[in-house]
């Protein structure tokens, strides 16, 4: 493919924490690279470096080492502000819980990242609507997130994460806390997403029916990369039978 | 979905927290806008006391009586006697001289002493103006009246009188006489309303202060020369008090300045205190929504965005608190004349010994430009209480932020 179509490329990304005198390395060169129109996964145990890596992606985080292009721009150069504006629309966050501001309708969710970009009202309000009509949720623009389902929170969280046409969605453990019903409905979304829009994704999970539903997984230990698996190596390594038993 | 609106729902949402934060905004208002109107009512009382004296530009009086006379007073200090109008009259710049004799009386069944003021009607026209008479039939007192007596609005009102009609009073030399109504006046001065006027000669004869009276109002030829001939006056007639009402109107305002400034700075106090409520509750908050902060963060919101969210915040809060504090102070300001009333009425309030004893209850004035200080130092106090707590949310990580649960 050709490198038009790369969108994040990663090289020898290091992050180490410090706590006190004690430097714990989060992230030891790590190098990827992910194409337009992926949905890709990275899969590891607690500790093992994966939301560091998701955070340097999404502009959260900087390395302590290594370069970092995302959608052609250098993450490693860029001033606080640049890097603000760069999540508010390169990117989308779908986080594990708490997704949604609790004092806002889910229309309002969905329209807020566009209000801190000053897209007019109309045109946000149009958009926002079409994209929770787009996530099955119509009937629930006016309800608050305490009004809806876990399901439908992390629904809702795709369409504001897709709100400003970010060239990215991000996802860290995003079926952490759904049930398999509803974790299998929000793949569903990114898959539709996927197929309809050539939608990026980058997801970090543990879950198999995330794993199962990419065309890519990475899984991370310790800091690293330790394996890149296809499309039909995931197929074969997260068998049907093991559906429930966490990766 | 402004930064107000979220502002706004955030507050709305912790009824109970911002109501009470509110309240601590409010008690601090409502008592500075209580005292600021306070003053200014006793500023408008003093203005009218001075303009009391009409159209006057000197008052000289015996110089042993108090400015600002008691009732009983007048019956034992300070009488001058009546032929040193002849003195006054010389003093160069001096233009006319009117005498005054000023006494208490009960009038009728009342059971208070209405004031009552014997003059030349004369020399009082030429001085004062006279007296401006209601229109219904009356006409102001002339040379020679006797038993013959001017009422003002409010007291006719009180004693449900009108011209023709006759009333009677009780006096110290003579004992009880008839007077008959000749005509009612109005003034712009609402304590002046309550009282009577009588002649000079007939007020010396029922008081027995024959030849005596406790005032005299002075017009100068030049009323920017006033306080020349006062001088001249003062110096030139031994033991008189001359006030010049304007001088007296800067003193006035001088110790209303005083007045002022000390009211503030308790409600200040107060203030400082409601501030500190604020800053506590806008600190907590921040603290609360550090999840909510990371998020916004996380999706593009700037610290100057996550800044304005908490001040207006803070803003709200302070205007709030500010508009409930006025109407809280203005009822209040509207409600303590009647209640002190009700008090009195019950004996439940002491009567202020000395000068203050016969002064009419000072009546608060709510005042626009009150209004306004107190509606802006509010928002002040909001805004300042919100600074460092809004500073602290858009100063946050957004990694820190997130990683809170």
């Amino acid at each position: 493919m050709s490198e038009a179509g790369v969108i994040l490329e990663a090289t020898g990304l290091t992050r180490v924490y410090r706590h006190g005198r004690v430097r714990v390395p989060a992230l030891q060169g790590v190098s990827l690279r992910v194409l337009r129109g992926e949905v890709a996964c990275v899969v590891g145990p607690s500790g093992s470096g994966k939301t560091t890596l998701l955070n340097v992606i999404g502009g959260l985080d900087r390395p302590t080492e290594g370069g970092i292009l995302v959608d052609g721009l250098d993450l490693t150069a860029l001033s606080p502000g640049q890097l603000a504006d760069y999540r508010l629309r390169r990117v989308g966050f779908v986080f594990q819980f708490y997704n949604l501001i609790p004092i806002l309708t889910a229309l309002e969710n969905v329209e807020l990242p566009m209000a801190l970009a000053r897209v007019p009202e109309h045109e946000r309000r149009e958009r926002a609507f079409d994209l929770l009509e787009k996530v099955g949720l119509a009937h629930r623009v006016d309800h608050r997130p305490d009004e809806l389902s876990g399901g439908e929170q992390q629904r809702v969280a795709i369409a504001r994460a897709l709100a400003n046409g970010p060239a990215l969605v991000l996802a860290d453990e995003p079926t952490g806390d759904l049930d398999s019903q509803s974790a299998v409905e929000f793949m569903k979304m990114v898959g539709e997403f996927n197929r309809r829009a050539h939608q990026t994704f980058i997801l970090v999970t543990h879950d198999p029916l995330v794993v199962r539903e990419c065309t890519k997984a990475y899984t991370i230990r310790d800091g690293k990369i330790e394996r890149e698996l296809s499309r039909k190596e995931i197929e074969e390594t997260v068998p049907q039978k093991d559906l429930l038993k966490p990766l | 979905m402004s930064a107000w609106t979220m502002a706004r729902r955030s507050l709305w949402r912790r009824k109970l927290r911002t109501g009470l934060t509110v309240l601590s905004v409010v008690v601090g208002i409502a008592m500075m806008f209580l005292l600021l109107s306070l003053t200014a009512g006793v500023d408008v009382q003093v203005h009218q006391l001075i303009r009391a004296m009409g159209g006057a530009d000197l008052t000289v009086s015996n110089a042993t009586a108090p400015a600002m006379p008691r009732r009983q007073q007048y019956l034992v200090l300070g009488f001058l006697n009546e032929s040193l109008a002849e003195n006054l009259t010389a003093v160069p710049g001096v233009y006319n001289v009117t005498p005054q004799l000023v006494s208490y009386m009960s009038i009728d069944d009342m059971r208070s002493p209405t004031t009552i003021i014997g003059i030349d009607p004369a020399t009082h026209l030429e001085v004062t103006g006279g007296l401006n008479i209601a229109l219904d039939g009356g006409r102001s007192l002339q040379a020679g009246d006797r038993e013959k007596i001017v009422l003002g609005k409010t007291l006719a009102d009180t004693l449900n009188k009108t011209v023709n009609a006759e009333v009677t009073v009780i006096t110290l030399a003579q004992g009880n006489l008839t007077f008959t109504v000749v005509g009612v006046f109005e003034s712009e001065i609402p304590q002046m309303e309550h009282a009577g006027y009588v002649t000079l000669e007939e007020a010396q004869e029922v008081t027995n202060q024959t030849g005596l009276v406790t005032q005299f109002l002075v017009k100068c030829v030049d009323p920017n020369l006033v306080e020349t001939v006062a001088e001249d006056i003062r110096n030139s007639v031994p033991g008189v008090r001359v006030a010049n009402p304007a001088v007296m109107a800067q003193r006035a305002s001088q110790m209303l300045n005083t007045l002022t400034l000390f009211f503030l700075s308790v409600s200040l106090a107060a203030l400082v205190a409601g501030c500190f409520g604020v800053v506590n509750t806008m600190l907590m908050s921040v603290v609360e929504r550090t999840r909510e902060i990371g998020m916004l963060k996380a999706i593009g919101a700037r610290d100057s965005t996550i800044l304005r969210i908490f001040l207006i915040e803070a803003l709200l809060i302070g205007v709030l608190g500010g508009a409930i504090g006025i109407c809280a102070g203005g009822a209040l300001a509207i409600a303590l004349p009647y209640l002190i009333r009700e008090l009195a009425q019950l004996g439940l309030v002491i009567r202020f010994p000395g000068r203050l004893g016969g002064l009419p209850m000072v009546i608060p004035a709510i005042t626009p430009n009150n209004t306004v200080l107190c509606f802006a130092v509010g928002a002040l106090i909001g805004v300042a209480a919100g600074v460092y707590p809004a500073w602290r949310a858009a100063r946050m990580s957004p990694l820190e932020a997130l990683r809170r649960v």
